[in-house]
Formats: C-alpha cells, structure tokens, sequence
C-alpha cells in the first residue's frame, strides 16, 4: 500500500476529485496548506509571495493503482499544454498496516 | 519508530484524545481535514442511513436536506474529518490503533474513519538536538 501526497492548485481540486473519482479512486482526504516551491515563491512588483496556498489531497492506493493514480493527477491538475509553475507536486511514501475504523478490519 | 495517521470524526476528537493518554502515546499532531471514503455501493447500508438523517430534517427543508445528503453520498460535498498524526514505538503501534478503534467505532457500519502506519526514517527533538527514539 503507498500514501500518494499531492499537492495542486486549489481552482483544480474538485476537478481532480472528480476524475479520481470516475477513475475508480473515490477515497481522499483534502487538507488546506500552504507553501512554496522551487521558484522561491512568487514576486509581484516588489512583495514576494511564499507562503502560496494549495490544496493537499491524500490518498491510500495499492500499489498496483499507482500509477493509475499518479497519471490522473499529472493530467488533470496541469495548466496549459506543456505545465506551468506552481502546478504542484506528488509524493508516495509506503504504508504497512492500514485498519478501517467501522469494521476493524485490516488493510485498504 | 512508526507514525500512526488516523483520520477520525470530529465529534470523537475528545475520546480519541483520551484514548491516546490511556494507550501511553499523549503527542500527537492533529488537523482539520476533509474527505471521502471508498463509495458505498450497497444500497441499503446507505438507505438506513437516510432515512435517519431524514427524520432529523424540519419539515420545510426536506428538499435540501435530501440534495445535501445525496451529494455526500455521491461524493461531491467532503465530511469534515479530524487527522491525527501519532509517532510511536514498533512495540506500541498495536495497542495504539486497537485503542483508537475502539472508541471511534459507531453502529452507523459507515463513515468512521481510517488508521494508516507508515514508517519513519528518524526524528529530531528541536530543543535538544538529540535524534532517534531519544527523541521521543
């Protein structure tokens, strides 16, 4: 089982809810952050912009579904044809155990 | 050392937190999440369900009521969920997560959350410096 963490653009997330929805992954957790990336955050005139929010959606997937997943996410939360700043990014850790609280059961 | 995340109710924040001093680990990091779980297919599961929440409604907005309730089920609208981050020992993760279990189970059979154990790598005590389960 893997933890997908991703992080997108707050317009894009009930679209790609949507999508992983159609898509077959139904289960997320949504969590406001904020942050900054690679380009240090954003310069206007002379302020600069780094604490940029965002939207994190978490999600445990087998790791069969991964890059199901990851490609769903890749192409929905992207702007334009090639990308642009600030579109985001997507991290996987591992997850040993993972219980349901209803049924007490283990795993996904 | 493992980290628990345990996405629960926000009406069982308190007894987790309980639960949590009780089972030895009385850290935890939490936060105001919101999310869906695995789509309910079976019908009557969600019907019962309905028709509770249904009774509930005033008379003058069953209406909307009922829109709300479809668009949860649907997935639409998120359920405002309280995360849980927990680090623990390898020996004390069992214990930790029956105990969560046990207070955050509802008869509702839905809805009441996920537990999920991933391992950590290392962990630093800012005040000190010192790493690992020293830091604990």
């Amino acid at each position: 089982m893997l933890l997908v963490r991703a992080i997108i653009r707050p317009e894009k997330r009930d679209e790609v809810l949507y999508e992983l929805s159609s898509a077959g992954f139904h289960a997320a957790t949504v969590v406001d952050v904020v942050g900054r990336g690679k380009q240090k955050g954003i310069k206007v005139g002379g302020i600069v912009y780094d604490e940029i929010p965002k939207i994190m959606i978490m999600m445990a997937v087998r790791d069969e579904d991964k890059n199901d997943v990851i490609s769903v996410i890749l192409r929905v939360a992207k702007t334009g044809p090639s990308g642009s700043f600030g579109d985001g990014k997507v991290f996987i850790t591992p997850i040993e155990e993972a219980y349901t609280v209803s049924t007490g059961k283990k795993g996904l | 050392m493992k980290e628990i995340i345990a996405i629960v109710r926000m009406n069982k924040t308190g007894a987790t937190k309980k639960a949590l001093i009780e089972s030895g680990a009385a850290g935890f990091t939490a936060n105001k999440v919101f999310g869906r779980g695995t789509l309910v297919k079976d019908d009557a599961k969600v019907a019962v369900r309905k028709q509770e929440l249904m009774s509930l409604a005033s008379e003058e907005d069953k209406e909307t009521t009922e829109l709300m309730i479809d668009s949860f089920v649907s997935g639409a609208s998120l359920f405002p969920m309280r995360l849980f981050n927990i680090i623990a020992l390898d020996e004390d993760v069992d214990k930790i997560v029956d105990a969560i279990i046990k207070v955050n189970k509802t008869n509702y059979n839905i809805g009441d959350g996920k537990i999920f154990v991933l391992p950590i790598a290392d962990l630093v005590r800012v005040r000190t410096g010192e790493s690992g389960e020293a830091a604990m």
